[in-house]
């Protein structure tokens, strides 16, 4: 089949690649000031960043980078108590990075109940919800 | 109203400005910084950060033009060349991956190129392999010490063998499959979607098939992601174009978005472990999405077919430095000496060399037919 007319996109598939879009956005220019936060306040940083660097390019393994520069790890949710750390901000921009699609899926989700595509609805609320499990944690190895 | 002032060129501006007035603070802020005995000087502080936004921009700007996924280069050049934790890496690695699909997924999808059903469908297959790759990863590190590590950089490089193997042959792709028969499971699904071919001026329908045994091969291929910390387009790609016969095109728009889709997924086992170290991570998320941007707006139409001799190079050379790095933590060899390393490097910089010159006269000759 082919015409010539450019077809319009769904709204459920431009909703989601908007929020994707944006979402992503933000948290590279949340990532770009971490850092600056991190070296203007050495002493406010969950991981002392005058050691952090010398501790990665030796080799080490998380579990002792954490604990010779953290005094262990707090958690992978630590910015929800150090949010105006340097890297307490810093992660927390990943965080959002990380679980922007589980935000676009949602809206996409109803998007699709409403262009009555109820297998689409339940696939999107899936992925949205392998998002979550993993970001929670509840599935562990 | 200048296009400067419009998206996409607007959050690329603001990105921009944001990043000059961040890294000239993180300068001045530096150099003022007492250092601490035993630590690093808050100058040299800068300069990684600054070297790791630089690294990622231009494996950004490289892919783009290349049509090969951050991840491919960035994992395995890390593994080989540095010191890093293989863990630490393959975390960042699945970053890199991530964002760099996760910030060409708004185009596509306003554009139409990708389409979402096909990308949700695979998904939902993706994210389980992705997760349990990843969490087979930590369990790997966690248990198996130096010799997890060795096994982790041998695979590697025998995967990135025959990647590059898979890349100078071309692989089996079909521009526009033939569907002779839609099986029930694929109708039900209704997944194809009509999309506007530029070049062709027209709108092109597409009969999918085979939906079922695209799952499994999608699972395969998302624990090799989660795994590794790669970005599996080169994987997802050959995947829906041969199996459920997705035009090529639509395939390559795809695979960007289900990474950025199905590594949400695999992503968090990492972030939760402390794998991904959030200063460190940082630049390299930047690199991507910037280098991404700016790649698509101003590269894309740059004709540099002989990029991809380069990054088939480099992939030879990062092969060599995983297998041999893998041999020496498995006390298989020792240390290879650096006159060796240089001999492979110049080896494969006069193949390289050869094969450029040969891809330019080629061009030439066509251009003037």
């Amino acid at each position: 089949m082919s015409a010539e007319k450019r077809p319009t996109m769904q709204l459920s598939q431009r909703v989601y690649g908007e929020i994707v879009y944006w979402g992503t956005v933000v948290a590279a220019i949340l990532c770009m000031i971490g850092p600056y936060i991190s070296m203007k306040n050495p002493e406010k940083n969950v991981m002392n960043p005058f050691y952090l660097f010398a501790a990665i390019f030796e080799g080490k393994d998380t579990a002792t980078i954490w604990e010779e520069v953290a005094g262990g790890f707090p958690g992978g949710h630590f910015y929800l108590d150090k949010f105006f750390y340097g890297d307490g901000f810093t992660q927390f921009a990943l965080a959002l990075g990380c679980s922007v699609a589980a935000w676009a899926l949602i809206p996409t989700a109803f998007l699709y109940l409403k262009e009555k595509n109820p297998t689409y609805t339940v696939l999107c609320l899936w992925v949205a919800l392998l998002i979550t499990l993993s970001m929670i944690g509840i599935v562990k190895a | 109203m200048s296009r400067m002032f419009r998206s996409p060129w607007l959050e690329v501006n603001i990105m921009l400005i944001v990043l000059i007035i961040s890294f000239t603070g993180m300068y001045l802020v530096g150099r003022g910084l007492e250092t601490p005995p035993g630590g690093m000087s808050g100058t040299a502080i800068f300069a990684w950060l600054l070297g790791f936004f630089l690294l990622s921009f231009g494996i950004a700007l490289v892919a783009v033009i290349g049509g090969i996924g951050g991840g491919v280069l960035f994992t395995p050049f890390m593994l080989a060349f540095t010191s890093v934790d293989s863990l630490i890496v393959r975390a960042t690695g699945l970053i890199v991956a991530m964002f760099s699909g996760l910030v060409s997924t708004g185009p596509f999808m306003r554009g139409g190129l990708a389409n979402l059903r096909i990308c949700v469908f695979c998904a939902a297959a993706y994210g389980v392999g992705a997760f349990s790759g990843a969490q087979g990863a930590i369990f790997v590190a966690q248990n198996l010490g130096e010799t997890g590590e060795g096994i982790v950089r041998l695979a590697l490089g025998l995967i990135l063998l025959s990647l590059a193997i898979y890349f100078i042959l071309g692989g089996k792709k079909i521009e526009w499959p033939e569907v002779k028969k839609v099986d029930k499971f694929t109708k039900w699904l209704k997944m194809s979607q009509p999309y506007y071919e530029v070049s062709m001026k027209r709108v092109i329908d597409y009969p999918l098939t085979r939906a079922g045994w695209v799952i499994i091969a999608i699972v395969g291929v998302g624990l090799l992601s989660g795994f590794f910390g790669l970005g599996a387009g080169w994987a997802i790609v050959p995947a829906q174009n041969v199996i459920m016969a997705v035009p090529l095109k639509v395939a390559a728009a795809n695979s960007g978005v289900l990474l950025g889709m199905g590594d949400c997924i695999g992503v968090w086992p990492y972030l939760l472990m402390g794998a991904i170290i959030p200063v460190f991570a940082a630049p390299w998320l930047v690199g991507q999405v910037l280098g991404g941007l700016l790649g698509a707006l101003i590269l894309i139409k740059v004709k540099a077919g002989f990029v991809r001799y380069l990054l088939i190079g480099f992939m030879f050379f990062a092969c060599f430095g995983l297998l041999t790095k893998g041999l020496k933590l498995l006390g298989v060899m020792g240390e290879v000496p650096m006159w060796l390393n240089g001999l492979v490097f110049l080896t494969i910089c006069v193949i390289v060399t050869v094969l450029i010159v040969r891809y330019i006269k080629a061009e030439a000759r066509l251009g003037g037919e």
